[in-house]
């Protein structure tokens, strides 16, 4: 069908900028200043330690052969050990790539749950104190800082008014579902939900003002269409015209933003994840930079790299369904 | 008052709301349609054609708004079930259009009127099939029938509107029309001539040419089986081949059916082709009306007379066109004044034109009139203003 041939092109394609990705992330190595020995060994090493480490980590071979190597390991999931900690760098990467998925998750559903509808609203009721409040409310979320809001959310919610914990996240949602499905305790999900609640908040904000800016805006535009007339004109109810008609052709820059927003969070909300000590993949990827854990650096923008890729072909996906002139041929 | 009038306008007025001033697109326009005739009216671009034929169905959207006057509509069921809670909009088998709300008007379209929009491509969602979007039309209709008009107003609002918000933003289309409807959209596309029409029905408004979607237009207006459609230049966009074909289809459908059709245009060709009686319209006022005979064999307006004379003569060869000269005038409120809008491009302008004329009796008929002071009196070569007189009372 068409959809089943559009997904495997993509697919195609998609492993394509995924090997793309594979090979800059290696090329960067070579082009980044600072050795990795330099990093690894000891201040005090003699010439001779260094040389073993060099060995031991392959890197005095040359670079095709470093290349090939890092390809088949690849292959196998092999991501080489992270030089900080002494583990497989999949196995860290994978351990800290649920809080981020999570959180990014939440903060999306957070966006989506409030931002369309306050957008439709503030659209059809143009011009009325609604409006000015959404309005006036994106113009906020998009020009309040991530790092000042978390402050205050932390800071009135956590400690003055103690209704939320300020940081840190003690169970994930994946455990925390094992415990209620299987131990009927509800405990788990009430915790994570506790831990989560704030910093999705602090992301979604600017999230959700600017798809709420968003969808107001296309949704004005469309009502101008005229086709939006005929269809009052055929009698249909002015909520099937608003949401059946409107709202469906607005979807489409919507979801556009939506997916490039995801794929940044995916990346990882770096200052969200320090505000609230979140155990989440951008506080990973700022450590390893800070000390040239190669291994650990590759791998997780390999990760980053797949996950943009893959909402890339979900987002096109969702064009086809909300746009039939949409083709890809 | 006729038994056979369906729809009875008297003194409208729709004017425009803008940052420019008042714009005065519709001034107290009175015309009566009969039921099971096709009226036409005409008139260049700007006339307030088209505002009038959305005062009818009262799509008039800010900042635009319907001032005054009444259109009162005969249909003895409805004004039977809204008697008792607006009975001022009553009055006989007559209810005015005007001053019922929103909700029963609503249930009034598409199944007592519809509409035939003027640009098929953009007349149509272009990310719902042509065939759901006329199944639509019929649901509404089909749910408008299983539930009397005067619980209409009652029921609608909120039945809809979260299983709606549900249905529509996650499947869309999913929650609305019922397959019966899709069935009916079928024959509907092939009454109005669209090949293949179940494997067209699935189609999208981009997949349809030009010619299609308008043919898609009109069987959407007729799904609601309507007693008036107003056709608001409904060939406009369409080359001349096609143009013929879809009056054909109105003009089939009109005898088969013997419903009312408000023909809105400006090819005075359409006009005659269509219509039993016409009015042509200038500067948001009906100027002239009549029979097709009346008014194109004996025009008295000098508008008509002009706008008749500008139809090239194919057997006068070589014969230049006879425009009118200048312009429609702006409708813009502070300039219009109390004259004669036409008086400013008029040859025959006499100083009695300088107040507002009324409607005058052509040919001693009630019939055939025209709002010209000429309609009744002779002309006056003694009276007749300069030629340059409105150049220079006319503000730079």
């Amino acid at each position: 069908m068409r959809l089943t041939r559009f997904l495997l092109r993509r697919t195609a394609q998609g492993i394509l900028v995924v090997w793309g990705v594979i090979t800059l992330v290696f090329l960067l190595r070579f082009i980044t200043p600072g050795s990795t020995i330099d990093f690894v060994a000891p201040l005090d090493a003699s010439p001779e330690l260094r040389q073993r480490l060099a060995e031991d980590l392959g890197l005095n071979k040359p670079i095709y052969v470093q290349y090939a190597d890092y390809i088949v390991n690849l292959l196998q999931l092999d991501m080489g050990n992270s030089l900080l900690k002494g583990r497989p760098a999949s196995d860290v990467i994978f351990a800290r790539l649920p809080a981020t998925l999570e959180l990014a998750i939440a903060a999306t559903i957070v966006a989506i749950l409030f931002s369309i509808p306050l957008g439709v609203i503030s659209a059809t009721r143009r011009h009325q104190p609604v409006d000015y409040g959404a309005t006036g409310f994106s113009l906020i979320g998009i020009s309040t800082p991530n790092f000042w809001l978390g402050i205050m959310l932390i800071l009135i919610v956590g400690v003055n008014l103690g209704w939320l914990p300020t940081s840190r996240r003690i169970i994930g949602f994946g455990p925390a579902l094992e415990l209620l499905i299987f131990e009927g305790r509800t405990i788990g999900i009430q915790v994570w939900f506790e831990h989560i609640l704030l910093p999705s908040i602090t992301l979604g904000t600017y999230f959700t003002a600017l798809i709420t800016r968003l969808t107001r805006n296309g949704m004005l535009e469309e009502l101008g269409q005229s086709y939006v007339e005929v269809t009052r004109a055929k009698g249909l109810p002015e909520t099937l015209v608003k949401y059946k008609h409107v709202l469906r052709n607005t979807m489409i820059p919507i979801i556009t933003v939506l997916g490039l927003q995801m794929g940044t969070l995916i990346g990882g909300a770096v200052i969200t994840e320090s505000v609230f000590n979140w155990p989440g993949l951008g506080t990973l990827i700022i450590d390893a930079i800070n000390s040239r854990d190669w291994p650990l650096i590759q791998g997780s923008l390999i990760v980053i790299g797949v996950g943009f890729v893959v909402i890339n072909i979900v987002v096109d996906a969702l064009y086809m369904y909300f746009n039939p002139q949409v083709t890809f041929e | 008052m006729s038994d056979d009038v369906i729809l009875r306008v008297s003194d409208l007025s729709t004017r425009f709301f803008t940052t420019d001033g008042q714009i005065n697109a519709v001034e107290s326009l009175s015309l009566e349609i009969e039921e099971g005739e096709v009226f036409g009216i005409v008139g260049e671009s700007g006339s307030g054609k088209s505002v009038t034929a959305r005062s009818l169905i009262r799509l008039i959207e800010s900042p635009g708004r319907i001032t005054s006057g009444t259109i009162d509509y005969r249909d003895e069921e409805l004004a039977e079930a809204v008697r008792e809670d607006y009975p001022e909009a009553v009055d006989g088998a007559f209810v005015d259009l005007l001053a019922i709300p929103e909700d029963v008007h609503r249930s009034l379209r598409g199944t007592a009127f519809s509409m035939i929009f003027q640009d098929p491509e953009s007349s149509f969602n272009p990310s719902l099939t042509v065939g759901e979007q006329i199944a639509e039309a019929v649901e509404v209709q089909r749910r408008a029938s299983s539930n009397p008009r005067s619980t209409r107003a009652r029921t609608r609002s909120s039945a809809y509107s979260l299983r709606s918000y549900a249905a529509a933003a996650v499947l869309p289309g999913r929650g609305y029309v019922s397959s019966d409807s899709k069935d009916r959209a079928i024959e509907l596309l092939q009454q109005v001539g669209i090949p293949d029409p179940e494997q067209r029905v699935d189609e999208y408004p981009h997949e349809y040419s030009g010619g299609m979607l308008q043919r898609a237009m009109v069987a959407q207006a007729l799904a609601g089986e309507p007693d008036v459609l107003v056709a608001d230049e409904p060939t406009t966009a369409l080359d001349v081949t096609i143009q013929a074909q879809v009056l054909d289809i109105l003009r089939d459908l009109q005898e088969e059916t013997g419903m009312t059709i408000l023909l809105i245009t400006h090819n005075l060709g359409v006009i005659a082709r269509m219509c039993d009686r016409v009015g042509v319209m200038y500067a948001g006022e009906i100027v002239e009306r009549g029979s097709l005979g009346d008014v194109f064999d004996r025009p008295t307006h000098p508008y008509t007379q002009g706008l008749l004379g500008s139809i090239p003569d194919l057997d006068a060869a070589g014969g230049r066109l006879q425009p009118i000269g200048g312009n429609v005038p702006s409708l813009l409120d502070a300039e219009m004044g109390d004259r004669c809008y036409f008086a400013d491009r008029c040859p025959k302008a006499m100083e009695e034109c300088l107040e507002k004329p009324a409607e005058y009796p052509a040919e001693g008929t009630d019939d055939h009139a025209a709002r010209c002071y000429l309609a009744d009196h002779p002309y006056e070569a003694s009276q007749a203003l300069p030629e340059d007189y409105f150049e220079e009372s006319e503000p730079p």
